[in-house]
């Protein structure tokens, strides 16, 4: 035990020679040292000092991003945050940096690993916000929006006293995303803090100037907002994404139709939506089929598209699995969450605070459950 | 460079786990601190994940992709090209992308094997897309030649209107599992207990 900790710390009074710039040589020994550590230090070990091996991972990201080569630094740090973490669910320091690392190297998929896991245990509040906004960062990489929605809307509703920069790109980005998820963009739930409430929308004035030209569901409105601010959306590095959005318009448009005819004529879809020729109306419902967003048939005969309804009827035995899956986990977090609050109730700071803000107490007071959990 | 793994899925024709095999080799080598692009099969990496469909991914090792391997291996290339109409949805681009390039020995087996599972992709989406169709637009769906088409399309069941070069598709009834095991009800009841607790 003496001699790994003794090893740590060797390392650290080494890495104070290395803040300036080192020849190459001497940082490529300094990353393969701290890359085979990392590889076969004991997690006993380094549990007995977090802080000092962190700081060590840090600066091994550090410089992995200094001499450009962020893919080297994937696998140790990935081992690294499997060693350090007392569960699963324990976002350590590491995270944030491993998803950096993931980004710069162009290699999103490494990071999907460690995001499988729900995070329930935080040691900083700044660790929470990287590591949910690089998250949504990589989700949307992948195009699983519904995921990087989750992780950019816990950037926008953790507790916060000061607004930070993170939470702003991260409201930007959560704009874009709502938008080509699910159309609209929701109001703030009310446990968001309120100086969230208060000023993100201040930073992101173009973002929501978009998400007004696009509830008036026309293209043209869309295309003129992104050309005033094309400028803005390029110096946020999202114009990108701002263009994803303007595509899931003609979706969206497309799907509108089917919760109002039974069929309809190409030329029809086309001119509704905005499309030039009833060709390209052909390969948007194509893709929209291919995608699962919509069930028709084209018949290229008559020129027309004939809508369906969902022939899902819930009674396969994969959708039985799926419902089961979800009441599982369900029931597993409805645990947690009581155990939470029975945690919560015994504390002492917690009691002290609520009995000072109540100091007597009305006798129908204690009845604490609100009706409607009653009538359940 | 030790490839082992990755030769063996290849020679077993398991061509789905290409991918992750590649991803892992790759962090593993990277990680060591050596100049491994240099020998890195790319064009095997891309083609892994084009099998499975994963175009996100297949993109993104195109952006790592040095640009001195883009130069010098128009292999990698080409298979980026199948790739890239994957990406933008040109349907007919991908077949003449497979068609348009002389494949090497190693990754030959691969492309021809992608080129087989993506026909038959096509040709279940336009079943469930459409219910008539033009010979002359399966024919760039599924990249054969007219006469092929109305061969394939004939074995399924489709009917043709010599007239109007019509096709008209027969939708192939779906074979869903839909029986129970009792674990379920066991299940269940633990649910109630649940609820009721």
């Amino acid at each position: 035990m003496v001699l790994t900790l003794f090893v740590v710390n060797g390392m650290l009074s080494w890495e104070d020679y290395t803040s300036g710039s080192v020849p190459k040589e001497q940082a490529n020994w300094f990353l393969q040292t701290v890359a085979t550590f990392i590889t076969s230090c004991s997690v006993e070990q380094i549990r007995l000092a977090p802080d000092k091996f962190i700081s060590l991972c840090k600066r091994f990201k550090d410089q992995v991003l200094q001499l450009q080569a962020p893919m080297q630094g994937i696998a140790p740090m990935r081992t690294a945050i499997r060693k350090l973490q007392s569960s699963a669910e324990h976002l350590t320091s590491l995270h944030s940096d491993f998803l950096l690392l993931c980004i710069v190297a162009k290699c999103y998929k490494a990071g999907l690993s460690i995001m499988e896991d729900d995070i329930f245990e935080v040691d900083q509040p700044k660790d929470f916000f990287l590591y949910c906004y690089y998250g949504g960062i990589l989700n949307i990489g992948q195009k699983r929006f519904r995921k990087a929605l989750e992780y950019l809307h816990h950037a926008i509703t953790a507790p916060m006293t000061v607004l930070n920069t993170v939470a702003v790109e991260a409201y930007k980005k959560y704009i874009l995303v709502s938008l080509i998820h699910t159309g609209q963009v929701l109001p703030f739930p009310k446990y968001t803090s309120s100086v969230a409430q208060r000023s993100l929308k201040t930073y992101a004035q173009a973002y929501i100037d978009l998400a007004n030209s696009y509830a008036t569901g026309k293209i043209s409105e869309v295309e003129k907002c992104l050309e005033t601010h094309v400028d803005k959306f390029k110096l946020d590095v999202n114009l990108g994404l701002v263009k994803q959005v303007v595509l899931s318009l003609y979706k969206r448009n497309i799907q509108r139709l089917t919760q109002t005819y039974l069929t309809l004529s190409l030329q029809d879809i086309a001119s509704t939506v905005q499309l030039e020729t009833s060709k390209q109306a052909e390969l948007h419902v194509l893709q929209m089929i291919h995608g699962g967003e919509i069930f028709a048939s084209i018949n290229q005969k008559d020129g027309m598209v004939s809508f369906h309804e969902d022939p899902e009827q819930y009674k396969t035995s994969e959708m039985i699995e799926h419902i089961d899956s979800s009441i599982r986990r369900i029931m597993l977090l409805s645990k947690k969450l009581s155990a939470v609050d029975e945690h919560i109730s015994c504390d002492a700071a917690y009691l002290s605070k609520v009995g000072r803000e109540r100091p007597r107490f009305e006798i129908d007071e204690f009845d604490t459950v609100p009706q409607k959990y009653m009538t359940m | 460079m030790d490839l082992t793994l990755l030769k063996e899925a290849i020679a077993s024709k398991s061509y789905d786990q290409v991918a992750d095999i590649c991803d892992e080799l790759e962090l593993q080598f990277a990680a060591r601190g050596v100049n491994y692009q240099n020998e890195w099969p790319y064009a095997i990496h891309l083609l892994g994940h084009i099998y499975v469909q994963d175009i996100n991914n297949a993109r993104f090792i195109w952006k790592r992709t040095p640009s001195a391997i883009k130069e010098s291996q128009p292999e990698v290339v080409a298979v980026w090209k199948i790739g890239q109409c994957l990406w933008t949805h040109d349907y007919a681009g991908v077949h003449d992308a497979i068609r348009g390039f002389d494949w090497s020995a190693e990754v030959k087996d691969l492309v021809s094997a992608f080129s087989e599972s993506y026909t038959k992709r096509m040709f279940d989406l336009l079943s469930s897309a459409y219910s008539t169709i033009t010979v002359a637009d399966v024919t760039k769906f599924l990249g054969l030649s007219e006469e092929g088409v109305t061969n394939y399309a004939l074995q399924h069941g489709w009917t043709i209107d010599p007239e109007s070069k019509m096709l008209t598709v027969r939708k192939m009834p779906k074979v869903v599992q839909q029986k129970l095991d009792p674990s379920k009800l066991q299940n269940l009841t633990e649910y109630v207990f649940h609820l009721e607790h």
